[in-house]
Order: structure tokens, then C-alpha cells, then sequence
């Protein structure tokens, strides 16, 4: 926990609508880190800007004012191509309805990261075979994402977050759309890949029982980051217990 | 209520209903330019009616273009219901009867129809009046005759035909819509067609396409033994040809390049999944599409065609552009001011019918004669704009006196007789004079014969012998149909583009997901663009090549019309292959309007 934060955020701003007409302000100062064992929750009711702050944090929107870092990149200062290259090769990103491109297979998803770098199909290969296996997914590479289980797609989607080797690991309501056990599933592996290739995972997600395997939640209220706890040493089930408690009182 | 609803997603959605309107207005502009003159019955009297065939060349242009008029409008209507799918959705969801959606979406199919026909008949009318004189003009040299913009029954044409087909297409996106499921609606159909091999179907389809082109092929070049039953033949089995091959061949070479190293670099796998995801949904419009460039390719071809081989026939009709007797001195300022080739003066005496000419002046500048054996060679074709000319001697002009008798102004039933200087001036009669000039060219040198007419008094130019009468009166006649094969070539490229283009759009909403995907995971914009101009002009090109291969052979048709339907070919390829570009290019940029994710995207 004494290495560099991968992602540094420094009082975030973003405030909607013209000047001369009537403004929203979605994040009011916002400032937290992320280091590189991390797993991480942001938690929220609908409308308290965690879908607002996790578009900046992945360069699809821009801040109003602040300072956004990761692995040592000052996002505001990337221009044009860099945005799309940062996206690419820094940040890895699984999606509540998975974004898969259902007119490529499984493989070619999850190798289209890879492609976008202009990797050639030999180096490929193998990246893809080894998250694949990693991520139990390797009997369905050669079919189509129509053709498999929300749980799959989801698995899928993660592969393709993962297989260039991303400096972070965003997900936004990844549970959101699968059954419980294929939730449970899904966030065990997350836990798994956290651990084994130290990667941060930063999850947003209104789910207490998705939030109950971080190690940390922030909990964001009108724009603010208005509560943090950690587990600890608590049990899983504590900590859920814990959560839902914070959230009792957090109105 | 549902109707101000309905209206408002129109209102939000301005820029797509912008382009769709602009499409179906310049399509009823085109097709009412064609019909007031398809239909202007005293205009075809006027300017086609000697030529056998004209009508029927006519019937067959107006059926072709109602046919592509059907067809873009069936486009179009897809377009417009792939904007409006997610609002229909969204009203039943809200607990909207069927009924209720089903009129609304007659309603606004109708109204949509109803405008964009109504304006397009007014443009049509601005650019016939407009355009129309000057491109005739341009082309033919001579104003039409009879040639009126406006005109009622093919307004009623225009208005009646669209409105039906836009009752058509609205009854079917009822029935289509009503049909479908709520959910549907919503989401979208997104169920992609998985491209397989089926070898031996696809063995056979490319045997049977490719037996069905050659018998269309063959047909159409020799279209001496199949008469006019050549053209339903090559329509027949050219276009199913096309589709089985399109069919057959496609999914096959996709999946090829799929396989290749090559594919893994940037988008490229993406834009080919895109292709053959798609496949099946266009190898339809794929054959239509080069079917019609093919017939607007040969159209335009056959149309300038037309009018080089007017100049090149009556240039080789006669040695002399033309023989004038007894000149003026007016006359003869002007004849010298052109671009001769050749220019020679005999004096003659006319006395019981018989015209005397000096020998010596004959041998001096003898007579020279042209003509060509028929049929020609492939290389005397092309020579045929500069034809060679040999003179007579004196012998073989006494074998031949119909050589100069043809030059004689008005001396039907006489006989020539060539005397000595000596003999001729004896001769108790005037002294005439007979002018014979060559032009360089009948083309360039149009308005200084024109103004050596007006100085012989306007005479009407069938008395002045030689190949300027034959020029004019061949270009009177084959005037309308010059006009009409260039005219129906430019409407029926500007319809397949716009059958193309409404195709390709139609899709368009539901790729907006997948780029807005691509863009989450970090493709560059360029690659986003690039991938979109490459799939595009996939689709472009394809039907292009297919559509030149089909006019190579279908232009053998007009051998029997043409000297040689192939001459300068280059032309009329640049011409239609520019105007096509630029449909691309519109293609592109409409796409890339609707696809593309803005720089930030609001949740």
C-alpha cells in the first residue's frame, strides 16, 4: 500500500450545460486514489454522479476542472489519437450490457484490442488463449456473442478488457444484467484477477452485494464523496452487513 | 395526441428527415424532367417520331425508371422506418393500440410522400425549364422543338405514381410493424446472419450464375437473330446471373480475407465482419445496382455516342461540306474565313440538259469522292471521324458522272459532258460557277455554316448538297434520342446511388451501437473513419465493376445502331464514375453523421 497510486484524482469538477443556460453541476470535488492492489467500489443512488465520474476516469468525458492521473498520465493533457490509444492499451473496461460486437466472435472481441495496436495474429494468439484459460472461457472463442449465456458474455467481455494488459480495470454495473449465480461467479473471478495479475479494479455499481467484494467503497452523494469504509479484516458477510448499514444511514 | 407525439420525433430527428427528403425530392424532380418529356406528345412528334423505335425506346426508358423509382422508394421508406422503429416501440409500450400506430405511421409515410412529391415536381419543373434548353442545346446545337417545362399530364404522372407507391410502402411498414414485437421495436433487430460455406449450394449457384451471364452475354451480341426479344433475354438472365455469382462469391472471398494475416490490423476484421454480416441483406441490391449502372452506363454511352457518330456519318457522307453555285461575293468571304480542308471553283455551262465542264479545270483539281464499304473493319470504325478522300480522274468520272451530278444543285435528269477550254467558251450560254469546300470539321465550324446559309438567302439546307445537310438533318433526327440516352443515363445513376446510399443509411442506426462500442475500447476516430469509408466503398465498388463488365458486353447491341459503340469509351466511363464518387463521398459523411460518437458522450 506505499506504492504510487495508478489512479490519482484530484478535485473533480464537471458541471453540465452552457454557460447561459441553466447548469447541473454532476461532481463537486472529488479527490481519491486507487494503488495497485486495490479493488475499489464506488457507491451511489441514480443521479449522485458515479457513472458521470467513471465516463471521465475512462477519457470518454472530459472534467470541467481537476486533475485526473493514471499510471502517471495526466488525462486532461491527452489530445485527439492519444485519448483513443490511452484507452486501448491503459484501461480496461467491462460494460452492464457487455458491448460485445455481435458480428464478431468470441475470439475476435477479445482480440480486437490487440488488433486495434496492430499486433499481428501470431503474437495474438497466445495473449488471447492465456485469458481465455484464465477466464474459463476457452470452449466458446468460436462462437458469437448471441450465441452463449449472459454469465459467458460477461466472462467475454472481461477477457477483452484484460488481454492488454490494462493498467486498470473499470467496470460499470458488470452484475447488472446476469442472474445471481453467474454475479457471484463473475465477481470471484474479478477478486481472482485482482489478486493473481495485480491489477486495480475500480466497480461502481448500486449493488450492495456486488459492492461486498472490495476492499474499499466510496460512497458518493449529490456529486460529493460524502463516506468511506474498508473491510478490513471482516468477513465478506460482515461486510455486506456493513454496507447495507451505511447505506441506511447514509440518506 | 399521439400525432403531436409523432410529429415531435420527427421535429428531433431534422437532419436525418433533411436527407431523406432531399433524396425523394430530387427523385420525383428526375423522374417528372423525364416524363414531361417521355410523355410530351408533341414534343416526341416533333423531334423523334421518323426514327422507328423512338416510342418504344421511350415506353421502355419510362418503365425502367418507374421500376427504380419503386425500388428507391422502398429504400427510402427503410430508411425512414429505421429512424422511426424505437418511437413506434416506445408509443405501444406506452400502451398505444395497434390500430393507432398503424395510422400514424400511414399518416406520416403519406405526408412525407405527399411533400416531397409536390416539391419535387416544382424543382423538377425549375431544372427542366432550366437546365433542360441548355444541356439540349449544348448537346444537340438546335433548340427542340415543341419543348414546353410544364406539363400537366406527366405533373399528374409524377404526383399519382409516387403517392401510390407511398400508400404501397405505407401498408406494408404497417403490416411489418404491427407485426412485430414490442421488444423488438425497442432493441432493434440484432440477430446477425452467421456467413457460412455451403460448398456444393454455392458450387451450383456459381455454375448457374455463371451459364445464365454467358447466355445474357451471348444474346446480346448477337442481337441480329434475336431481334428485340434481346433485351428481355439480357434483362432476364444478367440479373439473375448477377445475384447468383453476388451470392456465391461474396461470402466466400469475405471469409478468405478473413482467414489472412492481413485481416488482423486495426479494424480491418471488424470491417469485414461488418461486410458479411450484412451479406445477406445486399447482395439483393448489390444486383440491382449494377444491373442499373450498367443500363446507365450504356445510356450515357449510347448518348454521346450518338452524337459523334452523327458528325462522323454525315462527314463521310459527301466530299464536300458543301456545293454552292454562283456564290456571292458574300458568300465566298465567308466560306474563306472556315477551316478548310479543301476548297475548288469549276465554271460550268448549262445548255438541253447538259452541263459542260472544262477538262483541263478537272485535271488541274480533280473531283475527289469518300465513301465507306459496309460492313467495316474494327479499325476503319475508329478512323471513321477522319475518312480519306481520292479524287477522280477524268476517265473514271465519265464511268461515274453521278459523282458530280450529286453536287449539282437542282439539275435533276441532266448529263455532264467535260469539254476542252477552247470547245467551252464557244458555247453560246453564261458562264456559272460551281463551289465545292471541305470543312475540317462539320462540329467546330457549326455556326460559320450557319451564317453561309443565312447569306444565300436561307434556303432550306436539304437543296444544298453535301454532308452539311446530311449533318443537320441527322442531328434534327437523332437529337431526342441523344438527349434522352444521356438524360436517362444521369437519372438513373442519380436513383442506384440514391437506392445505395438509403440502403447502406438504413443500416446505420443500428451500427451507431457498435461504433459507440469500438470507440469505448479504444479505436482511434481515424481508424472509426476508416474502417466506415472501406466497408462503404466495398459496397460501392463492387456493383460498379460487375455493372462494367455487364455494359462491355451489353454496348454489343449497338452495334446494329452504331458504327462503333465503343469509341472513346473513356468518356463517358469518367463522367458517370465522377458523379458516382460524389455519391460515395455523400454516403460517407451521412454515415459517419449518424455513427459516430461524439467527443464526450452524456449519459
Amino acid at each position: 500500500m506505499t506504492d504510487t497510486p495508478v489512479v490519482s484524482v484530484r478535485d473533480l469538477h464537471k458541471t453540465y450545460g452552457k454557460a447561459n443556460e441553466k447548469q447541473y453541476e454532476a461532481l463537486k470535488g472529488i479527490s481519491f486514489d486507487v494503488t495497485k492492489d486495490e479493488f475499489v467500489g464506488i457507491m451511489g443512488a441514480s443521479g449522485s454522479g458515479k457513472t458521470t465520474l467513471l465516463n471521465i476516469l475512462a477519457t470518454l468525458d472530459e472534467p470541467t476542472s481537476g486533475e485526473v492521473e493514471i499510471n502517471q498520465q495526466v488525462l486532461t493533457n491527452l489530445k485527439g489519437n492519444q485519448i483513443a490509444d490511452f484507452r486501448a492499451k491503459q484501461v480496461g473496461f467491462i460494460f452492464q450490457d457487455f458491448n460485445l460486437l455481435e458480428n464478431l466472435t468470441n475470439y475476435e472481441n477479445i482480440a480486437l484490442p490487440l488488433s486495434l495496436q496492430n499486433i499481428g495474429r501470431k503474437k495474438a494468439q497466445p495473449e488471447v488463449q492465456r485469458v481465455a484459460e484464465q477466464l474459463n472461457i476457452e470452449g466458446i472463442l468460436e462462437k458469437y456473442p448471441t450465441e452463449i449465456s449472459g454469465g459467458q458474455k460477461q466472462r467475454v467481455a472481461a477477457a477483452r478488457a484484460l488481454v492488454s494488459h490494462p493498467a486498470i480495470l473499470f467496470g460499470d454495473e458488470p452484475t447488472g444484467a446476469l442472474d445471481s449465480n453467474s454475479a457471484r461467479d463473475l465477481l470471484e473471478m474479478l477478486v481472482t484477477i485482482n489478486h493473481e495479475r495485480q491489477v486495480p479494479i475500480l466497480l461502481v455499481t448500486h449493488d450492495p452485494f456486488s459492492a461486498s467484494y472490495c476492499q474499499r467503497i466510496l460512497f458518493i452523494k449529490d456529486g460529493k464523496i460524502g463516506q468511506e469504509i474498508r473491510r478490513g479484516t471482516q468477513t465478506r458477510q460482515q461486510f455486506y452487513q456493513a454496507i447495507l448499514d451505511t447505506l441506511g444511514t447514509f440518506d | 395526441m399521439l400525432n403531436k407525439l409523432a410529429f415531435a420525433g420527427i421535429k428531433s430527428r431534422l437532419k436525418d428527415y433533411v436527407v431523406l427528403f432531399f433524396g425523394l425530392i430530387m427523385s420525383s424532380a428526375i423522374f417528372y424532367m423525364f416524363e414531361s418529356l417521355a410523355t410530351n406528345k408533341a414534343f416526341i412528334k416533333a423531334n423523334a417520331q421518323q426514327i422507328t423505335g423512338a416510342n418504344f425506346i421511350f415506353l421502355f426508358g419510362a418503365i425502367l425508371l418507374t421500376i427504380i423509382t419503386l425500388v428507391y422508394v422502398f429504400y427510402a421508406n427503410s430508411f425512414l422506418m429505421s429512424m422511426r422503429r424505437h418511437d413506434y416501440g416506445l408509443f405501444i409500450m406506452l400502451g398505444a393500440k395497434q390500430a393507432k400506430i398503424g395510422q400514424l405511421i400511414l399518416l406520416e409515410t403519406m405526408t412525407i410522400g405527399t411533400i416531397a412529391s409536390v416539391i419535387g415536381v416544382l424543382v423538377g419543373w425549375g431544372l427542366t425549364a432550366s437546365v433542360g434548353p441548355f444541356l439540349m442545346s449544348r448537346m444537340i446545337g438546335t433548340k427542340l422543338q415543341h419543348f414546353s417545362a410544364f406539363y400537366l399530364p406527366a405533373v399528374v404522372t409524377t404526383i399519382v405514381l409516387y403517392l401510390v407507391l407511398f400508400l404501397i410502402a405505407g401498408v406494408i411498414n404497417r403490416f411489418a410493424l404491427t407485426k412485430t414485437a414490442v421488444l423488438q421495436l425497442l432493441k432493434g433487430d440484432s440477430q446477425p446472419n452467421k456467413p457460412v460455406l455451403k460448398p456444393v449450394s454455392q458450387f451450383l449457384q456459381v455454375v448457374v450464375g455463371a451459364g445464365l451471364l454467358m447466355v445474357g452475354y451471348y444474346a446480346m451480341s448477337h442481337i441480329e437473330k434475336f431481334a428485340l426479344s434481346t433485351i428481355p433475354i439480357g434483362l432476364v438472365t444478367v440479373v439473375l446471373g448477377t445475384y447468383f455469382l453476388f451470392n456465391a462469391i461474396f461470402v466466400w472471398l469475405i471469409l478468405l480475407f478473413k482467414r489472412s494475416d492481413w485481416a488482423n490490423h486495426g479494424l480491418r476484421n471488424f470491417t469485414l465482419s461488418q461486410l458479411s454480416f450484412r451479406i445477406h441483406n445486399y447482395t439483393k441490391i448489390l444486383s440491382v445496382v449494377s444491373i442499373l449502372i450498367a443500363l446507365s452506363l450504356g445510356a450515357i454511352t449510347v448518348g454521346i455516342g450518338m452524337q459523334r457518330q452523327v458528325t462522323a456519318l454525315s462527314t463521310a457522307s459527301s466530299a464536300y461540306t458543301m456545293a454552292i453555285k454562283n456564290p456571292s461575293r458574300q458568300t465566298n468571304q465567308l466560306i474563306n474565313k472556315l477551316t478548310l480542308d479543301t476548297k475548288v471553283t469549276y465554271q460550268q455551262k448549262e445548255a438541253n440538259k447538259v452541263i459542260y465542264y472544262r477538262a483541263d479545270q478537272l485535271k488541274k483539281s480533280p473531283l475527289q469522292f469518300t465513301g465507306f464499304k459496309s460492313p467495316l473493319n474494327a479499325k476503319q470504325k475508329n478512323r471513321l471521324a477522319s475518312p480519306t478522300y481520292r479524287s477522280l480522274t477524268s476517265a473514271q468520272l465519265k464511268g461515274h458522272p453521278e459523282q458530280l451530278m450529286e453536287l449539282q444543285p437542282n439539275a435533276p435528269q441532266k448529263s455532264i459532258r467535260l469539254v476542252s477550254a477552247a470547245s467551252f467558251n464557244k458555247l453560246p450560254v453564261r458562264t456559272q460557277q460551281l463551289t465545292l469546300f471541305r470543312v475540317k470539321n462539320l462540329q467546330a465550324d457549326k455556326a460559320g455554316l450557319k451564317r453561309i446559309v443565312a447569306s444565300m438567302g436561307n434556303p432550306s439546307v436539304e437543296t444544298i448538297p453535301g454532308s452539311y445537310s446530311t449533318f443537320v438533318l441527322s442531328t434534327a433526327l437523332f437529337g431526342g434520342l441523344e438527349f434522352m440516352g444521356f438524360f436517362l443515363g444521369i437519372a438513373f445513376l442519380a436513383m442506384l446511388a440514391s437506392c445505395l446510399m438509403f440502403k447502406i443509411l438504413s443500416g446505420a442506426a443500428t451500427d451507431k451501437k457498435r461504433y459507440e462500442m469500438l470507440n469505448k475500447i479504444g479505436a482511434r476516430p481515424s481508424q472509426l473513419r476508416g474502417s466506415i469509408a472501406r466497408e462503404i466503398l466495398v459496397l460501392f465498388v463492387l456493383p460498379a465493376i460487375v455493372g462494367v463488365v455487364h455494359v462491355m458486353f451489353g454496348l454489343q447491341m449497338f452495334r446494329v445502331l452504331m458504327l462503333n459503340p465503343y469509341y472513346q469509351i473513356w468518356l463517358p466511363f469518367t463522367i458517370f464514375f465522377v458523379l458516382y464518387m460524389i455519391y460515395y463521398i455523400i454516403t460517407v459523411q451521412l454515415y459517419e453523421h449518424i455513427v459516430l460518437p461524439k467527443l464526450t458522450i452524456d449519459k
